[in-house]
């Protein structure tokens, strides 16, 4: 099959820091590929690239198979490309109705002449847009705070909000960055089904997290950065098992203590 | 007039009212690198140093070594309330509200020098007896001198402070990491007004040397100061050396623009090299590229 | 930015106000002061879309102001162009003029705009100052011609009162329909985070830019209306000082409130007229009122307002 997104050779340096070097990787539509890595390995960095906030300084992004290196974010997201962020972007301003209302702008056309005007048309696109973003809102349990300002929500729910926002223009591609950091494990776990159901219904997911037990669960594949690099790529238990993961993860060991789950050793080795 | 000697004469003015330019664009980047904010009162500092030399030395009759350096204290000393009293004490830090505070301070400064000094224009007198001096075929007056000399010794003083001094460092310090800066357990909230103290003190240097030649008046500052802007984006804002070279560019191409077209329309030139550089190269000259993060 | 649909009912009461003004006020000079409000609502209306929207601020819309009055009143008066018809054109060039400074500073973080369009109004005071050929010069412009409805010239203080209150309104109604839609949603969500709305599919620099022009269109219109109202326009009118009043108004209502708009230019319009010594302390006055607000009371008085209604709000909850 051919990927719904292609990575090649990606370059992208601040100052002295060479956040991504050579980076090439790819993600199926409709599954969930990983990208992990230690802190400062430059996985947002990567969704910065991709999703057209950097302009990535080598290396080509193909997005179905058409070269997007460079596009503005807000033609990304009219072809189907849509991210959350790792510190949280919610619209404090608007309710949380009206942000996921928002997620609807580019699928959506009607321009400034006919909102002043409230020219025919324009009625019949707000109560589909309004429509829609319910229903995204139900999909994340968030039906009940659909009025409120989304500067009142707790962390949890903006972090779902963030999700609602991103998933319902019904986009091919969702770049996640980190969307259960700082969740509890309730939530956490009503976050990993939430991204298995999106998988379900054909989203491809780009999800980068610290989360191993969530990543190794989850995942059809996994990517692994480390100092910008790319060390290994792989499903989930060729990556537990490979050996410099875990020399990145547990330093110099080529193994797990005995007894240990790997994945768990990830996470304990990551914290 | 031949040819060359019109040429020399417009570099002669051009440099004078460029230096000017270049004091007033160090005074924005000052403020800039220690709050991000465009400090709009920064052409009222201007007025405030001519007219303070105008009370000085001509109302109170002081000296012109007295009256340079009280003249630019006070002004200083404004620039310190400035931070303390407004912008510092803002319940809000958004950049826009920041900003208009400054606005709203150059107004309401603007109003105060009507009350205590009148809108007409008053006579500065110069800081040596005017004699015509002729160079190259320029004809200039020692004050051209002064204004030249004035700021270049503004230029090696803040060099010397921002490299070779504890708080002139500790300033560039918390203008690069503020957070940072006060880990090392700087006082960042004095080096910020420091800063505004700076920029006062060469908003006055600039006011109090160029009056002579323009008369001093409660607004005189005001254009100049925005030419100052104008010049602090054309070398890229916030960057010291391109403040001086901006502020030398345009105070040239002013001059030898209205020489070469019309007078009239000297003062729109600024501003349509303004929206140039921020239409062709917003960095300006030597500005540098920034990545927001997210 | 507000929009909801007790806008609406605000709008209609506002609506009913001024339909009764004219019986309480039979004095033609404080029915002056009413117009020359309705003009001020105006172009507060559409600065504050610009506030309130994108979170930027002009310093330069005392010059698109200038620009819709001189424009209009030379292509009707010079060129014999029908008023309505030279307000149109005087609108058409005030948009192209604000999207030549709109383009390069609005993509740049930061407040370039401030600077760039202070610099603007000044090259538009300089010129209408200077080509006095085609202005007049310091001493104005005048001999304009008024405009005319269905055969009939709107040359009275009363007759001209109906056609600008009714703009004003329109205005309002307009503002808050874009406030309420898609397009306002899209304005509001990058005023919060730029990036965050780039990613689902707002074009964060263009959008900037429309905006910015629709608010100097809206000053543009009352510009010319001011000029046809008038007769005669000239540059002390559209100077630097007057666009900071214009900023004062939305600040001191409260940025980005449509109804904070209005009552900053309703409170601030007629003060001049009532304190005869306030002429002289102009500056002190506007300057020291700004200054503490913004240090103080940021939201201006809907700030304190709304506050108090959500205070309520949480109370009753
Ligand atoms: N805008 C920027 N300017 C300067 N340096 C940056 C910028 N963005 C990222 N970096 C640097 O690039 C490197 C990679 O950062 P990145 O944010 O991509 O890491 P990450 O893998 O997302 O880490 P984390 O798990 O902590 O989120 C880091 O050293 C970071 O400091
Ligand atoms: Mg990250």
């Amino acid at each position: 099959m051919e990927p719904l997104l292609k990575v090649e050779a990606l370059d992208m340096s601040f100052g002295g820091v060479q956040a991504l070097s050579e980076v090439s990787f790819s993600a199926l539509a409709g599954r969930i590929t990983a990208v992990i890595g230690p802190n400062g390995a430059g996985k947002t960095t990567a969704i910065n690239c991709i999703s057209g906030v950097y302009r990535p300084q080598g290396g080509r992004v193909l997005f179905g198979g058409q070269a997007i290196t460079g596009l503005a974010p807000h033609v990304l997201a009219r072809q189907g490309l849509t991210r959350t962020f790792q510190n949280l972007q919610v619209f404090t301003n608007l309710t949380v109705l009206e942000n996921v209302m928002v997620g609807l702008h580019g699928v959506t056309g009607k321009g400034f002449v006919s909102a002043m005007l409230r020219l025919p048309g324009q009625r019949a696109e707000e109560r589909r847009i309004r429509a829609r973003a319910l229903e995204a809102l139900t999909f994340l349990g968030l039906a009940a705070r659909a009025g409120l300002p989304a500067g009142q929500l707790s962390y949890g729910d903006r972090k779902r909000v963030e999700l609602a926002r991103a998933l319902v223009a019904r986009p091919k591609l969702v770049l996640l960055d980190e969307p259960v950091a700082g969740l509890n494990p309730a939530e956490t776990e009503e976050m990993g089904r939430v991204l298995l159901e999106v998988r379900r219904q054909g989203v491809g997911l780009l999800l980068v997290e610290h989360d191993m037990s969530l990543v190794m669960r989850v995942s059809d594949q996994v990517v692994v950065l480390h100092f910008g690099r790319q060390i290994a790529q792989g499903d989930p238990q060729a990556i537990q098992r490979h050996p410099e993961v875990l020399r990145t993860y547990l330093g110099c060991q080529d193994q797990p203590p005995p007894g240990v789950e790997p994945a768990i050793a990830l996470e304990a080795a990551h914290a | 007039m031949s040819g060359w000697e019109q040429l020399s004469q417009y570099i002669m003015s051009g440099l004078t009212t460029g230096s000017i330019y270049a004091l007033a664009a160090l005074g924005f980047c000052l403020i800039y690198n220690a709050t991000h904010i465009v400090n709009f009162a920064q052409g009222d500092f201007i007025s405030l140093g001519g007219l303070m030399m105008y009370t000085l030395l001509g109302a109170a009759g002081l000296p012109a070594l007295l009256a340079l350096p009280l003249a630019v204290a006070v002004v200083a000393g404004l620039g310190v309330v400035l931070e303390a009293a407004a912008v510092g004490r803002a319940k809000s830090r958004e950049i826009t509200v920041l900003i208009f505070i400054t606005v709203a301070a150059s107004v309401l400064f603007r109003g105060v020098f009507k009350e205590v000094w009148g809108k007409q224009a008053l006579a500065v007198p110069p800081l040596s007896p005017d004699v015509p001096l002729k160079l190259l075929g320029a004809t200039f007056t020692p004050q051209n001198l002064w204004i030249l000399g004035i700021t270049l010794a503004a230029i090696a003083v803040l060099i010397y402070f921002f490299n070779h001094t504890l708080t002139g460092r500790a300033v560039r310090a918390v203008a690069i990491n503020p957070k940072a800066a006060a880990l090392m357990g700087i006082d960042t909230r004095r080096m910020v007004r420091l800063s505004f103290a700076l920029a006062g003190a060469l908003g006055a240097l600039a006011g109090a040397i160029i009056t002579p030649i323009t008369t001093a008046s409660y607004n005189v500052g005001v254009l100049m100061g925005l030419k100052g802007f104008a010049a602090a984006v054309l070398g890229g804002y916030g960057n010291f050396l391109g403040a001086i070279v901006g502020g030398l560019s345009l105070g040239l191409l002013e001059s030898l623009g209205a020489g070469a077209l019309s007078s009239t329309y000297k003062d729109v030139i600024a501003f349509v090299v303004l929206l140039l550089v921020l239409f062709v190269r917003p960095r300006g000259l030597l500005g540098g590229g920034e990545e927001t993060r997210v | 930015m507000n929009g909801g649909r007790a806008f609406l009912w605000q709008l209609l009461a506002l609506a009913a106000a001024v339909v009764l003004a004219p019986l309480l006020v039979g004095n033609p000079y404080h029915l002056n002061v009413l117009n020359v409000m309705a003009l001020n609502v105006l172009v507060v209306t559409g600065l504050n879309l610009l506030i309130g929207f994108a979170g930027h601020i002009s310093l330069g819309h005392a010059a698109f102001y200038g620009l819709g009055a001189y424009v209009s009143g030379i292509l009707s008066s010079t060129h014999g162009w029908d008023p309505w018809l030279s307000s149109l054109a005087a609108a058409l060039v005030v948009a192209l003029v604000a999207l030549v400074i709109g383009i390069p500073t609005l993509r740049l973080a930061g407040n370039y705009l401030v600077m760039a369009t202070l610099g603007f109004n000044l090259i538009v005071t300089i010129l209408i100052l200077q080509l006095d050929e085609f202005t007049g010069g310091p001493s104005g412009f005048s001999g304009i011609p008024p405009l005319k409805v269905l055969g009939r010239s709107l040359a009275s203080d009363q007759q001209f009162y109906w056609l600008v209150w009714g703009a004003a309104l329109l205005g309002l109604l307009l503002a808050r329909n874009l406030a309420d839609s898609r397009v306002g949603r899209g304005l509001k969500a990058l005023h919060d985070s730029p990036v965050a709305a780039a990613a689902v599919g707002v074009p964060t620099a263009a959008y900037k830019v429309k905006v910015f022009v629709l608010s100097a269109v809206y000053a543009s219109l009352a510009g010319s209306l001011y000029a046809h109202y008038f007769g005669i326009v000239t540059p002390k009118t559209f100077d630097i000082f007057f666009s900071v009043e214009l900023v004062t108004m939305c600040l001191v209502g409260g940025m980005g409130s449509l109804w904070g708009g209005f009552f900053g230019a309703a409170f601030l319009t007629p003060l001049p007229q009532v304190l005869h010594v306030f002429d002289e302390y102009k500056d002190v006055f506007f300057g020291g009122i700004l200054l503490v607000l913004l240090i103080y009371q940021p939201q201006g008085l809907a700030g304190l307002w709304t506050r108090h209604a959500r205070a309520r709000a949480a109370r009753s909850a």
